[in-house]
This record gives structure tokens, sequence and C-alpha cells, in this order.
């Protein structure tokens, strides 16, 4: 009993971490066809901008978090100007932004080195204190994860399927040719869609940098995990890729306490690796069926 | 066996007269890079140039490889360091717990790479575009945390503990190339270097050979238009297998190279900053063509010893460049010159004019 309420208590948090950076990577995949691998970076800079504005400027924790979106705002729009604006139209898209976005990240991530030094930093928003579950501790932080996550998750799906900027999101998601011969305007929803994207990622890098210590490099293992659970969502798929996030949270927990924590990683990119080959769209994905 | 061997358009004698008139132009400038090779140990630059030469190969031919797999066949594989790594790592491991030498290593090694390039080759079969990315990314990452968080001992050397794999320190003391022992140790530098530049020449014949073969139009056609090369009967399994097959046996030997050069060799080969430093080669060079790797390569290690005192700075640097290249310019520096030269040199000068197809990219 007590194996298993330390599996769920550490998946959970696990899962909670990673839910909302899944989400920012679903859905810019999803609507541009695109797999931003610049989010990690952009996690970083959520987590930097909280703790620059609460460690240098007399504000508190929370006006920290909040201005926190606002910087994601600013890179998400940055990042479409700088490659997505020039890009989408090349046939080599799909790979080309890959590479783009790597270059991206690497500039960002060498920056915040620059500005903040390698040695890692105290997220001022952050809960210590748990509750006890049995002979578990349950950290606060984990639940407010989850609650944060779980908001974005609502309020993104009522955005997309209740409003008129978010159906046409998702007209641009299903068919981008069409959706323009009907005047949407595609290269405005796709700036919609990174800034929206940054905004999460922002969100997701506080409540990340939280759990973790904040170095500019923190982005690399969340964005590796996204990118597992996206995969085995299939990519583009919101609400698959929040219950796979957990899914993946309690495997990782299970064989990082099983066989040690050493196996925990490998074992989810093991997972992806069968997954990829079992079933190549991901496990809720569908074929898509591309002409040439 | 189909496969395309009359050219799209033009006659076959005009397709005839371009193949001789690029294998001119490929020989010049081949021959024009190898006498500056050949003739630089010459000038004694000193140690320091010498070593950063013969990395120089090394990447070259590594890189050249990766272009096989990534821009002739179009196979979007993050994978080529994880097979250059295997390759050494066999070899090196070889040299240290059996004591063979890195000579013959380097071969079980190199038939190794090409056994990992395979299994991954075959394990990307059913993706597409950037799913291959991150199923190749995957597996280098895969390899790098398991070398990396293995710590428990495999046995002991006095009181140090060394694990199966060395861990995150690598193998070390395995054995070198040997030319400290066969030269006079002042020497050993150059014998790694004209090594290392043999390598480059016959690993460049090699790929330009199969990029100008029928294999090569194969490879092409695929990359271009799968469906109609499939209809047209060229077997996709069949060539995706066999053009990572070919491209590691080549991959793996030059890791083994590294290790015997270096006489050290670990996990930090994975890193992702590395596979970004060979990828801008890549894309700065010209992703398919012939001499993009070799001229990325220089262009990239030139500017990488330019920006050697900029500390951070040369990562952004580096970042910004592959930036800027796939975004503005995504055929490379080979498909600037290749523009320039079809545009406004050959319209210009009237000997020229009749050699309308001359091509450095494929």
């Amino acid at each position: 009993m007590t194996a298993f309420l330390v599996i769920f208590e550490s998946g959970l948090s696990l899962g909670a971490m990673y839910a909302a950076a899944s989400i920012a990577l679903s859905l810019v995949w999803g609507s541009i066809g695109m797999l931003n691998m610049a989010l990690g970076a952009m996690l970083a800079i959520g987590g930097y901008a909280s703790f620059a504005l609460v460690e240098y400027l007399p504000v508190p924790w929370w006006l920290g978090f909040l201005a926190s979106l606002g910087v994601g705002f600013i890179a998400g729009a940055v990042l479409y100007y700088v490659t997505v604006k020039w890009m989408y139209r090349v046939p080599t898209f799909d790979t080309s932004i890959v590479i783009a976005t790597v270059g991206v990240a690497i500039v960002i991530e060498n920056l915040l080195v620059k500005i903040f030094t390698a040695y890692a930093k105290k997220q001022p928003f952050l809960v210590d204190d748990g509750i006890l579950m049995g002979s578990v501790t349950m950290r606060y932080q984990s639940l407010i994860n989850l609650g944060i996550a779980l908001v974005i998750m609502l309020i993104l799906s009522w955005y997309l399927n209740r409003t008129r900027a978010g159906t046409a999101i998702l007209a641009v998601a299903q068919d981008r040719d069409a959706a323009q011969l009907m005047g949407v305007p595609v290269e405005r929803i796709f700036l919609l869609v990174m800034v929206i994207a940054g905004v999460i990622a922002a969100a997701s890098g506080v409540l990340l940098t939280a759990v973790i210590p904040m170095s500019p490099y923190v982005g690399h293992e969340p964005l590796l995990k996204a990118f597992i659970i996206c995969v085995i969502a299939g990519l583009g798929n919101l609400p698959a890729a929040f219950v796979a996030s957990f899914v993946l949270g309690w495997f990782e927990s299970a064989v990082s306490y099983g066989a040690g924590a050493r196996y925990g990683f490998p074992a989810m990119l093991v997972l992806v690796i069968i997954v990829l080959l079992w079933k190549p769209y991901g496990v809720f994905g569908r074929r898509r069926v591309t002409r040439v | 066996m189909t496969i395309p061997s009359t050219p799209a358009h033009g006659s076959s004698g005009a397709y005839a007269a371009a193949r001789r008139q690029d294998l001119r132009l490929d020989l010049a400038i081949g021959f024009a890079l190898l006498a500056i090779a050949v003739i630089i140990p010459i000038l004694s630059p000193g140690k320091y140039i010498l070593g950063q030469f013969t990395l120089f190969f090394i990447w070259a031919c590594v890189v050249t490889q990766w272009n096989l797999v990534f821009g002739v066949a179009g196979v979007y594989s993050l994978a080529q360091m994880a097979v250059f790594f295997l390759g050494g790592y066999a070899a090196a491991m070889l040299g240290f717990y059996l004591e063979i030498s890195i000579w013959y290593g380097a071969w079980v090694g190199a038939v190794f790479a090409v056994f990992v390039s395979v299994v991954i080759g075959a394990a990307t079969l059913r993706l597409q575009g950037p799913y291959v990315l991150l199923l190749t990314l995957a597996i280098a990452v895969v390899i790098q945390a398991l070398v990396q968080s293995d710590v428990n001992c495999f046995f002991y050397e006095g009181k140090i503990c060394y694990p199966l794999t060395g861990g995150p320190r690598g193998l070390m003391k395995f054995g070198d190339l040997g030319f400290r022992d066969w030269l006079a140790y002042k020497q050993a530098p150059l014998g790694t270097y004209y090594l290392g530049l043999l390598l480059l020449v016959i690993n460049t014949i090699f790929a330009f050979v199969i990029i100008k073969s029928p294999f090569g139009s194969a490879f092409r056609a695929l990359r271009d238009n799968q469906p109609l090369a499939s209809s047209r009967g060229i077997a996709r399994v069949k060539y995706q297998i066999l053009v990572f097959a070919l491209s590691g046996f080549f991959t793996g030997l030059m890791g083994s190279v590294y290790a015997g050069h270096f006489r050290t060799i670990g996990p930090a080969l994975l890193d992702l900053d590395l596979l970004l430093f060979l990828f801008s080669m890549l894309v700065v060079g010209g992703l398919g063509s012939r001499w993009g790797p070799i001229i990325g390569c220089i262009i990239i290690m030139v500017a990488n010893e330019l920006m050697k005192d900029l500390g951070e700075w040369r990562m952004i640097a580096f970042g910004a460049i592959t930036v800027a290249f796939i975004v503005l310019l995504r055929e490379g520096v080979v498909g600037v010159i290749q523009s320039v030269w079809r545009g406004y040199i050959v319209p210009r000068v009237p000997w020229l004019s009749d050699v309308r197809r001359s091509g450095l990219a494929e």
C-alpha cells in the first residue's frame, strides 16, 4: 500500500509538471503542424521572468507569476516573427521548423546563461508544505500544479470550441487552404496560436521550476517528456495529451520505484519507441492522409 | 531491380556530357582541396593546427555520411552521432577488455555500426518527417542516458570503481593508433593527420559514387516523391535499409578513428550541442549536395576557431547562423554558389555557355 501511495504521489506530481507543457506542444503541433523544439527554452524564460521580477523589483510572487505570462506572450510572438512567418509556405516546413527552433532554443538558453549564470536559482512561486496521506506526504505544490494545469486545459478547450477565434484555429488545423479561402486570416491565427502557446509555456515554466531547480537548461527534460507524451497521445490531441501526462507520470514513477531511478527516463523512451513502431500516429492518433 | 536511368528531360547524349562535365568539376575541386591538405603539414603549422585539421577530417567524414541519409535519401535521422558513438565504443571496449588493437577493433566497430544503423533505419520505416526526428533523437538520448547513469562497479582497479561502459567519464586506456611508437614522438600528429586525410578521400569518393550511381537516383526519387517512385517500382524498404547500412559503415569506422586519436571516448559525444554543431555544417553547406558537407564543415570549423574566445556567444552565434540559413538560405552555401554560377557567370562567359548544366549540387 505504501509503495502504491509513493508511486501515486510522485506520478501525480510528475504528470502535473508535464501536463501544461504537453498541452502547449500539442496545440502548436495540431494547428500549425510545427514541432516546437524551442518549448524547453520558453519554459525557462517563464521561470526566469518570474524569478527576476520578484528578485529585482518589489513585487509579490503572484504578480511575478502574472508578469511571466506577459513575457511568455512576447516570447511566443517573437518566435512567430523570427521563424514561422517566413517558413510556413515552404514544402519542407515540418522538418525545417524543427531545425530552426532548435537554433532559437540554443540562442535563448545561452542568453539566459549570459544574464543569470548557469547556477541554479530558486523559484519564488513555491509552496513547501504538504498534507500527510497515510505514510506519504502529498505536497501542496503538486496539487497547485495539477489545479493550474487543469484550469489551463479547461480554458483552452472552452476557447477553442466556444469562441470565434478558437473556431478559426480549429478550422486552420483541419484544412489551412480551405480556411484561407473562407476568409480566415491564416497568418494572424498562427500568431495567435504561438502567443497562446507562449503564455501556457511560461505558466508551465513557473510551475516546473517550483518543483525542480531552475537553470537555463531546465526545459530539456520536460521538452523530451512532453514529446513522448504527445507522441503517445497523438500529436495535436489536447485532452489525450492531458491524460497521457499522468499515465506517463505514473509509468515513470513505477519504473523508478521498481527498477531504480536511472531507468525511469530510458523506460519512457523505450516505451515511445515501441509505440511509434506499433502505432506510428500515436495510441489515440489517426493516420493523416497527405497528398503529395 | 528497376532504377530510373534516363534523365527527366534532354537527350541522353546531353545528359552524358553533363555528367562528364560534373565529373571534371568534381575532380578539379577535389584535387585542389587535396593538394592544399597535403601541403599544410609541410608548412609545419604546429601541433594544435594539425589536431584541428585531423578533427576536421573526422567531422567531414561523419557529415558526408549523414548527408547521404538526411540530405540525399531525405530520411531525417538525428541518430548519426549515436551510430558514430557506438562504432567507436565497440572498438574501445574491445581494446579495453580484450586488448585488441584499435586497428582491428575499428572493423568490428564499423560492422556493429552498420548493424545499429540498419536497425534504426528499419525502425523509422513506418514514420514520416518530424516523427523520424523524434524517434532518432529519442534513441540517441536513451543511449546517452544509459551510459551516463551506468555507475554500478563492473571491476576495480585498486580502489577505483569502473562501470562496464565507463559511465559518465567514458572509456580510456584502450590503446591508440600507435603512431607514437612507429614514428618519432614529434611526428605522431602527422600520422593521424594523413590517416584522417586518406579516410576523408576514400569516404568522399564512396559518397560521390553512391550519389552518382543508380542507387543515388533511387534515393533522391524516394525523397522527392515517394508515391511516384514506389509506383515506378523503387522498393522503399530496400533502399532505406541500404542507405542506412552504407552510411553506417564509414560513420562507425570514423568513431574508432576518433577514439584512437583522442585515446578516450565518452557519452559527451551524444550531447545536443555537438549534434547541432555538426548539423549546422550540414545545413550551411547545403543539404543533399555533393560538396555541401565538406564546404559546410570548413566554414563552421573556421567560424568555431574565430569565435573561440567568445564563450557563450559562440553557441549563440551557432544557433543564429543555423536559424538564418534554414530560414533564408535553405539551399546552403553550395546552393548560393550554384545559382550565382548558373544565373550570372555562365550567361556572361561565352566559352561556358555550352555547359548549362554544371552542378555542385544534385
